[in-house]
């Protein structure tokens, strides 16, 4: 567990602008201990985020009014202890080399794949921020 | 043509010791102009001659063999020999006469009078011979002149006269209508436009009323069956006076041309899926991700009801068995199992896990649908449509690469039908917004701003006119005339064929409408596509 997080479940944000994949998401990751908070746009992300610590920020790229990249570098700047990943069908629109700018650190592929998804959630649960962007999926 | 008497050259043949009267004297009588020239021997007349001004020949008699050899070379084909007598001699005019002399004059007491008579005559005979021959050759030169550019036009060629009969045909024609020259000639031309309403024939307009016609799509269908598209064009037949003969026609096969235009069509379509196929792909990779990890977790649920059945089974075991303690275990064994797994949860998300799937799998068969459309060969024949819905499916299809940047604000009005070619305006439609997008995101990249594209229809001119705006990066005015041109563009190697544009342009020239771009840099940029309603103007090709 990471410093700068109260101990108990860690906190989840996930962003799609569509339920249907929010609620698959949510499914996958039901046994996985943590406590998901799921929204449709990247503004609503935002309010959750200047309400309260969220471990790991993981959004969809392609959403109408603010992109996946675009929230990802606010959050970098609002928590930037937040792990922010990045889910998305477009990963050749976001190139390996930017995704640190971006304030990226780990990019899933859709179709995703649901034990590696899990996996490289564990993994950027256990070493935090720190580690260097990665591919996961 | 022809030239004053002034101008007039005659030759005096006399011999150096003659004493007869001089018809030079008398020759001078037919005016100052009359050039007068005295040579004395035949060698001498021949080089005289020999470029072609000499209108006419004197000679004496006197002159002996000299006279016969002027008369042998000039008198079968001129110019002109006037044999002068010294006297009445009738044998000698007779022999002159036969050697080819043009006439024989007696040098007698009115041979001052008599010579210019008689010189002007032959003067104008020949004139009026050698006029014609010239006039005659000049004719037959233009004839093998006309003869050879129409043998050689790389263009079919057909005369026709007033009743459509064929008068004349070139090889193109008679390799496009399949027959030979001699088997065209006189034949009405109607069989080869078979199930073509007369008053559609161009030609038939043409000898009806006189309308000319230029480069017009028509079909031909020769006697086998075999039908080829012509460019056509017709225009009516008169003779120097104004009398109407007929109408001539000048039509060239476009089967290769069409094949070409078709495969231009289909190129410039596949290079518009190939910009979509990644939106398409994330289309369909949104659904498949989601009902790929629900078949997952419904594999899961299904264990764990599994596992609560199998209490289930074992409970009614021991109801079965009748042993209290055993029905009290197991029944606690399935509440815990029950609890453990959350079975009233995982019934309600298992279907909720299956509805979302179906409405999942149902958005991917929609888009397959939709693409499959988009990459079909469109119909041969135009359909009546209705322009907002082709639109609207159109900016289904192109909304989910665009929705992070743009907020599409559509305004629908009420449309007449129109005849379309719903696929190949559905890729005009396709390529003007997918333009939009990318000027808006040229724009704004990541600066986080959103870019608006209107879509608009209404009513126009007795037609539709579609309009779409975007808030993009604008057309510089110098590029504006030539955005429609074929392969210009100002897009990043890989991102734009350069066809794009080009190719509505023609889409659209095709249903009959038009195309127009205005662009105000860093404000708005809208294309206009009218089409004509159905009632206008059924649409040509």
């Amino acid at each position: 567990m990471r410093s700068g997080v109260a101990k108990g479940r860690p906190t989840l944000l996930i962003v799609d602008d569509e339920a249907q994949i929010l609620s698959a998401l949510k499914r996958s990751l039901r046994r996985e201990g943590y406590e998901i908070v799921a929204v449709e746009s990247a503004a609503a992300a935002l309010r959750i985020l200047d309400e309260r610590c969220v471990d790991v920020i993981l959004s969809d790229h392609k959403m109408p009014g603010m992109s996946g990249v675009q929230l990802l570098a606010r959050a970098a700047e609002i928590r930037p202890d937040t792990v922010r990943m990045l889910i998305t069908g477009w990963t050749h629109e976001i190139p390996a080399e930017r995704l640190e700018e971006f304030g990226i650190c780990a990019l899933v592929t859709k179709p995703w794949d649901d034990a590696k998804l899990k996996a490289t959630l564990r993994e950027v649960m256990g070493t935090g921020q720190g580690s260097s962007p990665r591919e996961g999926g | 043509m022809k030239r004053a008497v002034a101008e007039v050259q005659i030759i005096v043949a006399r011999s150096i010791e003659s004493t007869a009267p001089d018809p030079t004297s008398a020759l001078r009588r037919l005016g100052s102009d009359a050039r007068i020239e005295v040579l004395h021997s035949a060698a001498a007349c021949r080089a005289r001659c020999r470029d072609g001004s000499v209108d006419l020949i004197v000679a004496e008699a006197a002159l002996g063999d000299e006279c016969w050899k002027l008369l042998e070379e000039f008198g079968p084909k001129g110019p002109p020999v006037i044999v002068v007598n010294r006297d009445g001699n009738e044998y000698a005019a007779l022999e002159a006469f036969k050697r080819g002399a043009a006439d024989c004059v007696v040098a007698g007491d009115e041979f001052a009078d008599v010579l210019p008579v008689v010189a002007l005559e032959q003067i104008q005979r020949w004139r009026s011979a050698h006029d014609q021959d010239v006039a005659e050759r000049r004719i037959r030169d233009l004839e093998s002149y006309n003869q050879n550019i129409i043998q050689n036009l790389n263009s079919a060629l057909l005369v026709v006269d007033l009743d459509g009969r064929i008068v004349f045909s070139n090889p193109p024609a008679e390799e496009i209508l399949g027959e030979s020259a001699e088997t065209l000639r006189g034949r009405p031309i109607w069989p080869w436009f078979a199930g073509i309403p007369r008053d559609e024939i161009h030609v038939a307009r043409t000898l009806e009323t006189g309308e000319r016609f230029k480069g017009l799509e028509s079909t031909l269908t020769r006697a086998d069956g075999t039908t080829v598209p012509i460019g056509i064009s017709s225009a009516p037949v008169s003779d120097g006076a104004g009398n109407k003969l007929g109408a001539v026609a000048i039509f060239s096969d476009l089967t290769e041309i069409k094949l070409l235009r078709r495969k231009v069509l289909q190129t410039e379509k596949m290079a518009s899926i190939g910009q979509l196929a990644a939106g398409i792909a994330h289309e369909i990779n949104n659904p498949m991700g989601f009902i790929h990890a629900n078949l997952f977790q419904m594999a899961e649920y299904l264990t764990d009801l599994r596992r609560a059945w199998d209490e289930v089974g074992a409970l009614q075991a021991a109801v079965a068995g009748g042993d209290l303690a055993d029905i009290q275990r197991s029944s606690e064994d399935l509440a815990a199992v029950s609890k453990e797994v959350d079975v009233a949860f995982v019934l309600s998300d298992f279907a909720k896990a299956i509805r979302e799937s179906q409405e999942g799998s149902e958005r991917i068969r929609h888009i397959v649908n939709d693409l499959r459309d988009f990459s079909h060969r469109d119909s041969e024949h135009p359909v009546l449509a209705d322009i907002n819905q082709f639109l609207d499916s159109t900016a289904g299809i192109v909304w989910p690469m665009m929705k992070h940047l743009v907020v599409l604000e559509k305004e629908y009005g009420d449309l007449p039908k129109v005849y379309c070619y719903p696929m190949q305006l559905q890729q005009v439609f396709m390529n003007l917004l997918v333009n939009a997008y990318q000027a808006i995101e040229e724009r704004i990249a990541d600066s986080g701003e959103t870019g608006t594209i209107w879509l608009r229809t209404e009513p126009r001119s007795g037609g539709v006119a579609i309009i779409v705006k975007d808030t993009g990066a604008g057309i510089a005015a110098e590029n504006l005339d030539r955005i429609f041109d074929p392969f210009f563009t100002t897009k990043k190697v890989g991102m734009g064929t350069g066809l794009g544009l080009s190719t509505c342009f023609n889409i659209v020239e095709r249903h009959g409408g038009s195309l127009v771009a205005e662009s105000e840099p860093g404000v708005a940029t809208a294309f206009t596509v009218w089409l004509p309603g159905a009632d206008l103007e059924r649409c040509a090709d």
